[in-house]
This record gives C-alpha cells, structure tokens and sequence, in this order.
C-alpha cells in the first residue's frame, strides 16, 4: 500500500467525492414527468393510434390491401365487397407501429395520429373497426392537421407517380 | 371512618406525590412515544423523499400534497394486508419474535435526554443499558430468522446477528473515550461535561472514536452500506422475509427506532446534546434563547439525513469486507483511540 493509497483510504476521499456528487443532484431539477397531471410533448409525426383519412368527408381508402400485404405483424384485415370496402379492421394488440402501411399507402388513407392513451379492459376495444378508424380522424387530426401530416411526414406515392391526364381508363374512374 | 385516621398524614402526602410522580412519567413516556412514533412514520418520508431528490426524481408526489401523508397510507396498507404464516414456522416464536425486536428498540428511548430536564428515566448507566438492549434486540433478529422456516430469512437472521454483535463492540469500544472525557455513563451528565468542555462537542477531541461511532452505528442498524443482512439481491428481505402485514410493520418500526437511537446517542456522546459550544454562543448570542430540544432534534435530523445520504451514494459491501473492516480496522482503530485518549489525559493532568 502506498503512501498516497493510505492518505486516500484514511480520509475517505473517494466516498466523499460521490457524497458531493449525490448532494449536487439533489438540489438539480427532477425529471419525472407527473403523467396524468402533466405530459410530454409528443413528437410531431408521433406513431400512435391509426386513422383512416378522409376528403370530403369520405374515406379515401379503396381497399387497395398494400397495407394488410406489408404489414409486419399483418394486423390489418380488409375485405372488398362490390367495388366497396366493407371491412377494415387493425388488431391494435398486434400492431408494432411501425409506420409500414402509412408509407406502402399510395394515397395516402392511413395514418398514424399522436393519441397514445386508449388503453381498455377487453380486447374487443383494441379492435379498430373502419368506422372507429375514421372517427379518429376527425379527433386527432381536425382541419388541415391531417394535409400537413401527410405533406411533412409522408409522401403519399401518388403525388410523385400519379396517373398522366391523357392514360386509358377504366369506367371513367381513376 | 376517616382516611386521615387510618394512615398518617405524611403517608398520604407521600402516596400522592408518589401519585404524581407516577403520573408525570406516564405522561412523559406518552408525548415520547407519540413524537417517537411520528418520527418514524416521516422518516420514512423523508428517507424516499431525499432519496429521490439525490436520483433526480420526486420521490412520493401522489398521497396529499408532495405526498405528506404516504406515511398514513402506508400504515393502513400494512394493517389491513393478510397476516400470512409460513405452515412449518414455530408460531409461538414466530409472533415474538417482533415484538422482541421493537420492544429492545423502544425501551431505549427512555433513557435519551432530549432536553436538560426531559428524560423518562436518568439513570447513572445509561449508556451500558442502551448496549444491553441493543443486544437483546438481536434476538429478536435471530429467533425471527430461525422461526420463519425459510432458508433466506434464517441467512439473513445469521447475518444480521453476527453483524450486530461485531459492531457493537467497535462502537462500545468507540464511546470508551467519550466516558473516559465525561468521567460518567449518565448520558444527561455526558451532556453536561460536553457543554463546559473547551471544544463544546466531543466530536472534534474525539474524532477518531466519532468516524468509528459512525460506521459502526450505520452497521448497527442494519442500514446500506452495511444493509447485508436484508440483501435485496441475495436474500429477498432478509430476516423478515416470511413476515407480512403488522407483523413487518413492526420490524420496520423497530428498525426505525433503532435509528432515531443511533443519532441520539451520535447526538448526546458527540454533537453536544441540547447545548451548543460556547464559542457559537459568543458569536450568536441571541442562539440562547432558542430550547434545547431544538438542538437536540436539529442534531438528529442532520445525522438522519446523513444515513439518507450515504444510502443514496455507497453500493453495499461485500460480507468478507464488510467483516474485515469491523475487526480488522473499526475495533483495532477504536482501542488506539482509548489509548490515546487516556495518555492525553494523563499528561494533561501532570501539566496543569
């Protein structure tokens, strides 16, 4: 043991300089964020809860599936009826939030909202039906908020790759 | 027929003084209780407040306001919860082994003198009586061990008593000094002699029995960094691992009593009691008007913060260090101390 590791034992420096460390932090700014009463900004472009878009009132989905194909943990269902999307379901217990389905979507019908608090008790409640889809749209993402998301976060590919006006169509419809 | 004719009127003066004597100390054994009692449920509190605070979070925020009454919550948690006994546990011993425990602890509180004419009992051995009882209290740590049935809470029942009784001989060894300055084991007159002494607390003659008193009063009450008998990592709680409900709450009681002693002893033998060195009173005169109590608890406070405060910085040691560093340093370091106390003395005396 040498002189100074001796000086250094008996006076007990090291213990001493992790006190003053530890009596710093006391008089420091906690970081707990006390959630019901106060929460953290999310993020803008947040992977929350989904929302089928709407235009005019009307979902833009047609029931393409690229979405249900892409998706990861292939927790979206759709069924096709008729020209009609007659289902549309996402299991959110399955989901991963990953963002896949936004950007796979040409057209941009999908999105990912900033609600984060939908906890329930059956699983039921985490079955998000087309119409609870499209509500949430109205919720999380009211007046331009949604045409933002799209225009920040998102390309839809249509607006790169859309149909030239002169191409063939089918019934007239696009 | 009159009672005056029965007994003499001196007799019946002497039975009603006798009466209020009794009564006084009743009434002295309540308030010490109930602050005692109060001080422990805070001190919890505090400890997860401060705690929280040196780790950068709030600590208990929900429970009233900054959680001022979590304590209360916990209390009532504790005392509705099942009482579970383990089906092999010897039940007899298994239900006193707590009440052993707190008993030991609280007994003690009767001989800290919180203010010049405030002690339950002033007896001339006081000190030797609150190491007696601390011994006794580590039979309620053993036989709670062995009773449970469990082969964590009887490690840590061993452990805790080898411990304890380890460390009780360093910190005995430790406070020989303060006696042998004080010339007395009345604590109230350890007090006394501290206060008309030229530094005005034993803590700076004495500082190498103070450092030794420390560690070994941190050992004693089984507290991090010494807290190896309720190793969190190896032995699920230690001793009251079996233990739930009331039961546990009073181990914790008496764990917290055991605290409250500690810093009164640390208070009484090193810091001066409810006095203050005279050379602050010089500078502050006003400081003299202030009650003795006041110093007294302000003195235990900070030593209360001081075991929130190494618990938040100092990893636990390990159980060969840790032994190590009681009989290898603690108690050879503790009877130089005693040694060199007594040579101070001697040669002051042939000067003076």
């Amino acid at each position: 043991m040498t002189f100074k590791h001796f000086i250094k034992t008996i006076t007990f420096i090291e213990i001493l300089k992790g006190m003053a460390l530890t009596l710093r932090r006391m008089f420091s700014r906690a970081v707990t964020i006390q959630y019901p009463d106060e929460r953290r900004k999310i993020a803008p472009g947040f992977r929350g809860q989904h929302a089928l878009s709407k235009r005019g009132g009307k979902a833009k989905c047609v029931g393409c599936g690229l979405c249900a194909t892409i998706c990861p943990s292939q927790c979206i269902s759709i069924t096709r009826e008729k020209g009609q999307v007659t289902k549309y379901q996402i299991e959110l217990l399955r989901c991963i939030y990953c963002g896949f389905c936004v950007e796979a979507c040409p057209y941009g019908a999908i999105s990912l909202t900033g609600n984060y608090e939908y906890s329930a008790y059956n699983k039921q409640d985490l079955m998000m039906t087309k119409e609870k889809l499209l509500s949430n749209w109205d919720k999380y993402m009211p007046g331009t908020k949604g045409e933002e998301y799209y225009k920040k976060f998102w390309r839809p590919m249509s607006e790169d790759f859309g149909t030239p006006p002169g191409q063939a169509m089918y019934g007239g419809k696009r | 027929m009159n009672m005056a004719n029965v007994i003499s009127p001196s007799t019946v003066d002497a039975l009603i003084k006798f009466g209020i004597d009794v009564a006084i100390i009743l009434l002295k054994i309540v308030i010490v209780l109930a602050i005692g009692l109060l001080h422990v449920a805070y001190a919890t509190y505090f400890e997860r407040k401060v705690i929280g605070h040196m780790q950068v979070r709030l600590g208990p925020m929900r429970v009233g306001p900054h959680g001022l009454l979590q304590p209360f919550a916990d209390g009532i948690k504790l005392f509705f919860k099942e009482d579970i006994i383990p089906a092999q546990a010897d039940k007899v011993v298994f239900y006193i082994a707590p009440i052993i425990f707190m008993a030991a602890a609280m007994v003690n509180l009767s001989v800290i003198p919180f203010d010049a004419n405030f002690v339950i009992a002033d007896i001339n051995v006081g000190l030797l009586f609150i190491f007696a009882m601390a011994g006794i209290g580590v039979y309620g740590i053993f036989i709670s061990g062995w009773a449970s049935n469990s082969k964590y809470a009887f490690m840590g029942g061993l452990r805790s008593s080898a411990q304890v009784i380890s460390y009780e001989i360093a910190m005995g060894l430790s406070l020989v000094g303060v006696m042998m300055m004080a010339g007395s084991l009345n604590l109230s007159d350890i007090i006394r002699a501290q206060g008309e002494s030229i530094f005005g607390m034993y803590a700076i003659p004495q500082f190498i029995g103070f450092i030794v008193f420390v560690i070994a009063a941190v050992a004693e009450t089984n507290r991090t960094p010494f807290d190896l008998p309720e190793a969190e990592s190896e032995l699920v709680a230690g001793y009251f691992t079996e233990y739930s409900s009331f039961r546990f709450a009073l181990f914790f009681l008496g764990e917290y009593i055991a605290m409250i002693l500690m810093a009164s002893l640390c208070t009484i033998c090193f810091l001066g009691g409810w006095t203050l060195p005279w050379y602050v009173l010089k500078i502050f005169p006003f400081l003299s008007y202030v009650p003795g109590v006041v110093w007294f608890v302000l003195k235990v406070y900070a030593f209360f913060f001081f075991y929130y405060w190494i618990r938040a910085t100092v990893p636990r040691y390990r159980y060969d260090q840790f032994m190590a560093i009681g009989w290898k340093i603690l108690i050879p370091v503790a009877i130089g101390n005693i040694l060199l106390t007594g040579l101070v003395k001697i040669i002051l005396k042939e000067v003076l």
